[in-house]
């Protein structure tokens, strides 16, 4: 567990061991280094000695549950984290997720995908230029100028609409919650409102996807929020 | 209970004072020896002392109103006694105005208004025909005479009339100051008990002494029948089993005391709380007992009322319980069945990860065991996922998480999560351009969805169309994602069966428990939906989930 500079280090903490060994075999194919923790304390304690450049946390931890590690993890660092959770868990992937964790995977999860989660988010951390220009698809975005275009022809969004598509591209690739949609554009008072959020995804897929019934880039998770991918896997 | 009250006390009398009214001013410690003969005495209430009676009250129980003909008898014994002994006594006529006037006033102590009235009027009838001279007729009386007799006649009236309504205004006190010292008592003893059972007999045991009655108490169960409670002392004749579901149900007291044609020879009363009869109290009163009187009706009354407050209790208490104990047992329950899944798919995701790996190595084993290992792992996977789904169904641990959904993301996430099984077929999507906003668990629906495109897959040709509709059933509003297939169709006769559990199409493939379609309909019965089948417009299959509607509230609107 030599630290390597130039390579990012991920931090495990999960308490089947099986897991972990595959998680090091796949992570160290990709070119990370890895720490493992079995335990929620013994990931504080890895945690303490050195932040990692992301971490990869089991919610089911023997000794407390990883969102209190969370909890407790961001209040000094934002460093990225992903949560490992089964199927049916939605309450505390969206728990976990408006804790400050990053992003999620569900068990059985496949590696390509980890991977490719991974590297979104540690692409975020080291921003590239922040390009005023955005695309994706076939639509243009013009943050500085708040215009959006599709296929050089002027598309119209309302201010609500752009704001959502500027939260969005702020957090491309990332998961965002409900709430966290919600809080952001309507304020604190509409986080129950799903079906305000519902009705804009629905007007802005309509304007800004090629097939609104059938998104590519405004992705729903379901029981958890939306996710933006400028990019679609297969295209 | 530091309640005043008031005793009229015939501190000295020569006659014909009963001795309670001597104990009443001795108990009250304070004991009048002053001039007149009337002395009221004012006093707090007794100090309870240790030795007091079993069961308070009893003297109010047992009050009843003095007949009429006793009391005029009373009087008359008095009136003609003192007209007996003072023929003897050797003094004048006049001294029996004053031997009278102290009658009736005393006898004003124990009788009622009318036979007071009815003393002084023939007291002054006997003091004239006996006493004024000449004696034994009716004199005709000289000035001074009739001044003293008409000034007796008056003075005789005011006294007993104003005396008798004090007693009485006193009787009234004490009456209810009794009534209320049984009813604490018995809210006493019901505070004092530890358990329900201790309470109910305590209180029985409290109306066996008041009453000298044995009684019993009914319940009602959890099926709406009485049962009686141990603690009864009181064992119910056939004429009072059937009276008790009477009381209950009328909400009125009943038995022979409550209507004299009535065979029930104890008295039913229903314990009513809040419009509903919680059980029966029944009093079985002494045979001599022939009728009751209002006091005393109410006081047995009052008794069923606080054993209704403490049956509503102990039956609150009890839910709370049945509650407390229902959750844990479904904790208990969601706990395995976590730990079962944990245990199950952590192994699962480990083999799957470890093929995925081996296939992406570099000069692996050959392609096609791992192709078979990771098949057989995905296989896997399913069933346990469906057993572990079909086993949350049955236990009740599915809690819908209701919350606004697009149908149209339903469908994406339905067919993202059906994956390949629908890569070479035909597709179409029907979605009515204003199809509303439906309120659902999008986990639940999108997997029941996903079950049917399964289905479709699994059961219909190689490359037949699959159609995916969203629609609104506008007569009965809801809304309908329907799965239709170019398969076989679906013989009516089979239609019943089919969302049962293991029920598998006679030329299924192998493969599969038959749990896709249960588990669909399952998650949608969940939330107030259903699953149905129908015939496909020109051949084939519809499988179709319903969801209720509900209208979302307004969204804010922005046009710039």
């Amino acid at each position: 567990m030599t630290a390597d500079p130039t390579r990012p280090d991920i931090l495990v903490v999960d308490d089947e061991i099986q897991i972990r060994r595959l998680l090091r075999l796949t992570l160290e194919a990709a070119g990370y280094a890895v720490r493992e923790a079995p335990t929620a304390q013994a990931g504080q304690a890895e945690l303490v000695r050195r932040g990692p450049d992301a971490v990869i946390l089991d919610l089911g931890l023997p000794d407390e549950s990883g969102i209190e590690l969370l909890r407790r993890l961001r209040e000094w660092s934002p460093v990225p984290v992903v949560i490992l959770s089964v199927l049916g868990q939605e309450d505390r992937k969206v728990a976990a997720l408006d804790a400050g964790a990053d992003d999620y995977l569900t068990k059985p999860f496949g590696s390509a995908e980890l991977l490719a989660r991974l590297r979104a988010l540690l692409r975020r951390i080291k921003p590239a230029v922040a390009a005023s220009r955005f695309r994706f698809g076939r639509i243009e975005v013009d943050l500085a100028a708040r215009r959006v275009a599709r296929d050089g022809a002027p598309l119209h969004l309302t201010s609500m609409e752009y704001a959502l598509l500027q939260l969005f591209v702020a957090h491309r690739d990332k998961v965002l919650t409900h709430r966290q949609i919600l809080r952001e554009l309507w304020g604190p008072n509409a986080e129950r409102h799903t079906h305000y959020l519902r009705t804009y995804m629905l007007r802005l897929r309509r304007k800004l996807e090629d097939d609104a019934d059938f998104p590519r880039h405004f992705l729903t998770e379901s029981g958890v929020g939306y996710r933006f991918v400028s990019e679609p896997a297969g295209t | 209970m530091k309640i005043p009250r008031i005793y009229s006390q015939l501190a000295h009398g020569p006659r014909g004072v009963g001795g309670r009214w001597k104990s009443a001013a001795d108990e009250a410690g304070w004991y009048g020896s002053c001039k007149g003969p009337l002395v009221l005495v004012l006093t707090a209430d007794f100090p309870p002392g240790p030795g007091s009676p079993p069961a308070p009250g009893r003297e109010y129980w047992l009050a009843r109103p003095a007949s009429a003909v006793r009391e005029l008898a009373e009087v008359t014994a008095v009136v003609l006694g003192i007209a007996f002994a003072g023929w003897f006594a050797p003094v004048t006529y006049h001294v029996f105005g004053y031997v009278y006037l102290f009658a009736v006033i005393a006898l004003s102590l124990r009788v009622g208004r009318w036979p007071v009235l009815f003393a002084a009027v023939a007291s002054a009838v006997v003091w004239n025909y006996v006493f004024i001279p000449p004696r034994l007729s009716f004199s005709v009386l000289d000035f001074d005479d009739s001044l003293m007799l008409g000034t007796y006649c008056f003075a005789a009236l005011i006294g007993g009339q104003l005396t008798a309504r004090i007693r009485a205004q006193e009787r009234t006190e004490r009456q209810r100051e009794r009534r209320a010292s049984a009813l604490l008592h018995l809210s006493r003893a019901l505070t004092a008990a530890r358990s329900f059972d201790e309470a109910a007999a305590a209180a029985l045991r409290q109306a066996d002494g008041l009453f000298s009655a044995r009684t019993a108490l009914l319940l009602a169960g959890e099926t709406g029948e009485l049962a009686p409670h141990p603690a009864g002392s009181y064992p119910l004749t056939a004429a009072d089993a059937a009276a008790a579901p009477r009381a209950r149900h009328a909400g009125v007291a009943v038995g022979r005391l409550a209507h004299p044609a009535d065979l029930a020879p104890a008295l039913h009363v229903p314990l009513r709380r809040a419009e509903r009869a919680l059980g029966v109290f029944v009093v079985a009163l002494p045979a001599a007992v022939r009728s009751l009187t209002l006091p005393q009706r109410d006081l047995i009354e009052a008794f069923a009322a606080q054993i209704a407050l403490l049956v509503e209790r102990e039956q609150l208490r009890a839910a709370s319980e049945r509650e407390r104990r229902l959750a844990e047992s479904e904790r208990l329950h969601r706990t395995l069945l976590d730990s079962v899944s944990h245990e199950l798919k952590t192994p699962l995701a480990v083999l799957r990860s470890a093929v995925e790996r081996l296939e992406a190595a570099p000069g692996g084993p050959t392609t096609v065991l791992t192709a078979e290992i990771r098949t057989a792992a995905a296989r896997l996977d399913d069933t346990v996922a469906n057993l572990l789904h079909q086993t949350r169904l049955e236990s009740g641990a599915v809690r819908p998480r209701l919350d606004w959904c697009d149908p149209r993301d339903l469908i994406t996430a339905a067919r993202r999560r059906a994956g390949d099984a629908l890569a070479n077929r035909p597709v179409t999507l029907e979605i009515e351009p204003d199809v509303p906003l439906v309120r659902t668990d999008a986990v639940l629906t999108e997997h029941a969805l996903a079950n049917l495109l399964l289905n479709a897959a699994r059961h219909t040709p190689a490359g037949s169309a699959v159609r995916i509709a969203a629609r609104c059933d506008v007569v009965n509003p809801r809304l309908r994602l329907e799965v239709g297939d170019r398969g076989p169709g679906i013989p009516v006769e089979r239609r019943r069966d089919l969302f049962q559990k293991f029920q598998r199409g006679p030329r299924a493939p192998a493969g599969g428990l038959g749990l896709g379609l249960s588990i669909a309909r399952g998650f949608m019965l969940a939330q107030g939906g259903d699953a149905v089948v129908s015939d496909e417009p020109g051949g084939g299959a519809c499988f179709s989930l319903l969801l209720p509607f509900a209208e979302p509230a307004e969204v804010p609107d922005d046009d710039r």
